[in-house]
């Protein structure tokens, strides 16, 4: 039953985020806040499936490593390149 | 693999970007931030209802397992028509591959992703009929959480690609 409910938590807050980077497009402002904003909210979504959706929480090190390791080469890269280019 | 192809292509776009600044932020706001908006929401539901599959098969009910993964499938379709309009209003419009930088990387990099979905929609399909036949129990679901992981692996890319390609600025 917690299991349940946590999913049905979870799902809600990634409905949540999504529309908090849809309407911080909509204000259109740019700049260094909503590209953190933006990509702080996408790595957030990426962490829920990979823990709670793909169930990495309990398995191999290497798994979660392999996984994990993906989302923050990919955020941290993409967060540089349009913070340099600011 | 195709997780490593689509962070290889994610940071190319950012580094391309940071070199044709101005390309890109005029053509981003030609895009329809609300079907990204609608296929994100549409993609996160349909991962959550193949969640509830999941678990409806850990504790041996098919009939609940299969009713979740139609639910998964319908948000796939979703998304899959929701694109389709999309891509119908810009090839209208003259857009393809060769029209700039910025719609090179756009239209590779979503249709990429679609065909991905196609694949994800047919392996949970296959899911779906072999459950139906009986395959599938609470102590052999292997097959579920495999198809289900593939799912999540579909949703997990486009969640990274629809502030990049959409929103960032």
């Amino acid at each position: 039953m917690k299991i349940t409910y946590n999913i049905h938590l979870i799902w809600v807050v990634m409905m949540l985020l999504t529309l908090c980077s849809y309407f911080v497009g909509e204000v259109g402002s740019g700049g260094v806040v909503s590209v953190m904003i933006l990509l702080l909210a996408a790595a957030i979504k990426a962490v829920l499936i990979i823990r709670d959706f793909m169930e990495l929480r309990g398995v191999s090190f290497l798994w979660r490593a392999i996984m994990y390791g993906w989302l923050s080469v990919v955020c941290l890269s993409i967060g540089i390149a349009y913070l340099v280019s600011l | 693999m195709e997780l490593l192809v689509f962070g290889i292509f994610f940071i190319v776009y950012a580094v391309m970007r940071s070199q044709n600044i101005e390309l890109f932020n005029e053509y981003q706001l030609t895009l329809n931030r609300e079907l990204g908006m609608a296929n994100t929401l549409l993609l996160i539901s349909s991962s959550y209802f193949v969640v509830r599959a999941v678990h409806a098969i850990r504790g041996d009910d098919v009939n609940r397992c299969v009713y979740w993964l139609y639910a998964g499938l319908a948000g796939g379709t979703g998304f899959l028509i929701l694109k389709a309009v999309e891509y119908s209003d810009k090839f209208s419009a003259g857009i393809g591959l060769g029209t700039n930088t910025f719609y090179m990387f756009y239209l590779s990099l979503t249709m990429f992703h679609f065909l991905h979905v196609v694949l994800g929609m047919l392996i949970l399909l296959a899911v779906v009929i072999k459950a139906k036949r009986g395959a599938y129990s609470a102590d052999n679901h292997t097959g579920v959480e495999t198809g289900a992981s593939y799912w999540h692996m579909v949703d997990l890319v486009w969640i990274i690609l629809f502030p990049l390609v959409y929103i960032i600025r």
